[in-house]
């Protein structure tokens, strides 16, 4: 684990480092204060830090005060050294938000214990940080796939049509559906059915720029969403993303299998008038027709009905396609 | 001030000015890390002490202890003992800006290095590899 020490004294920083390193930290030495503030904003900065308590340019009671005003980072621990053993020194350096402190010189088995307490805090918070995360994402995620869950899908898709329509923008709502999946699940089990699903849902999510979004929006039924997107192209994007489902078998553990997806597609443009939720819907309508013409197809819902991609647009698509 | 103030050597049981079995304990007796510390201190306790008397005949109260706790610290951690207490009466009494004695302390600080420094640049001269 890496260390930061902050001394100005050449002997008492030569004799930590070598404890230090004795102990088996990777050891980072400044000589005042403003070098340790330095050290410590960088990213990747060390977690523990030895910092005395009197030094030029800015003292260890300064860098607490400073390190803890910067809450973006991940906890630093903060150990001070003091030759001082005044009751007033110690109080009012832990108020300014040292974790601990050391008195001068040091006792080596003292300061590994110490050390080692510090060690123990970083670890609860690094476990606090990462069950926040790992909450935090299975609230918003679908576990199976690890895309956005129907309910975020919905509402992320909500504010992005809202800000289309005050930027006078294009998004493109596509519902997709994999095509006879209760036969796979039925043909090779429900495992493989899994299988399905995850590298359906990865290869869309690879297939839009990064600020469009993918969802799981029901059993074998995905969500995409297509920001500021040109009404124009937007068929032949749809086409893209059934042909990079359609073009190739998908490797299970047990074989490979081939699926297709039916696309339901509407623009926010060509609904001007309508909610989310109806835009929504006319995207389903388009889903069904999709299915109805055959499956493995793409289907555009218009205002006066459900059409199929004119052959201009198809042409266009020939063109983008990869 | 008062004459039971004024600190004198003769006052005072003398101690052991430089306890270098307890240091060499503490550096797992490594001859070679002793040097190096013993390098540093040699070069550092002058140009502090040099710092000490400047700030002294200038009345820099504020330099003086700064300067008078790197010595304490110095002197701490390579088991000057007796040294080390009396520079840390000397940031002690330029905390509370005490002219007179601060003066004396300081007095006292330099024939207690004066006594140290020769000894230590023996030891250099005897671990020189």
């Amino acid at each position: 684990m890496r260390i930061l020490v902050a001394e100005d004294d050449a002997i008492s920083r030569t004799l930590l480092e070598r404890t230090l390193q004795r102990a088996g930290y990777s050891v980072i030495s400044v000589e005042n204060g403003a070098q340790a503030i330095a050290e410590l904003v960088k990213q990747d900065s060390p977690r523990l830090a030895l910092l005395d308590w009197i030094m030029p340019e800015m003292d260890g009671v300064e860098v607490c005060r400073e390190i803890r005003r910067r809450t973006e980072q991940a906890y630093t621990y903060l150990i001070l050294l003091s030759s001082r053993e005044s009751k007033e020194d110690i109080v009012a350096g832990l108020e300014s938000g040292a974790d601990d402190y050391l008195t001068k010189p040091f006792d080596v088995d003292e300061l590994k214990a110490r050390l080692r307490t510090g060690h123990r805090i970083l670890e609860l918070e690094d476990h606090l940080v990462e069950a926040r995360e790992s909450m935090r994402f299975q609230a918003t995620h679908d576990l199976l796939t690890s895309l956005w869950n129907r309910g975020v899908i919905v509402e992320l898709m909500t504010h992005e049509i809202m800000r289309s329509r005050r930027e006078r923008s294009c998004t493109a709502v596509m519902m997709c559906d994999i095509d006879h999946f209760k036969s796979v699940n039925d043909q090779y089990g429900h495992a493989v059915g899994d299988e399905v699903l995850r590298e359906v849902a990865r290869r869309l999510h690879n297939s839009v720029r990064s600020y469009d979004m993918v969802g799981r929006y029901g059993g074998e039924e995905f969500l995409v969403a297509l920001n500021k997107c040109n009404p124009e192209s937007a068929v032949s994007r749809a086409e893209n993303l059934r042909e990079k489902i359609a073009g190739r078998p998908i490797q299970t553990a047990n074989k490979p299998v081939s699926v297709t997806i039916s696309v339901g597609l509407a623009l926010s443009t060509e609904f001007t008038e309508c909610t989310v939720e109806e835009i929504m819907h006319h995207a389903d309508m388009a889903l069904y027709a999709a299915k109805a013409a055959g499956r493995n197809c793409v289907r555009v819902a218009r205002p006066s009905g459900i059409g199929k991609p004119s052959d201009d647009q198809l042409k266009e698509t020939q063109v983008l396609m990869p | 001030m008062s004459e039971q103030e004024k600190p004198t050597a003769a006052e005072q049981p003398r101690q052991v000015e430089w306890d270098l079995n307890e240091l060499l304990g503490r550096l797992d007796g490594d001859g070679e890390f002793l040097r190096d510390l013993l390098v540093m201190f040699h070069k550092d306790a002058r140009q502090n002490l040099e710092k000490s008397r400047q700030a002294m005949a200038e009345r820099d109260f504020v330099l003086l202890a700064r300067a008078a706790h790197t010595l304490k610290g110095m002197l701490r951690n390579l088991s000057m003992g007796a040294a080390a207490e009396t520079a840390a009466a000397l940031e002690a009494a330029s905390r509370e800006n005490r002219m007179d004695h601060s003066a004396a302390l300081l007095e006292k600080l330099e024939k207690e290095l004066e006594e140290i420094l020769p000894e230590v640049e023996a030891q250099l001269a005897e671990v020189r590899p």
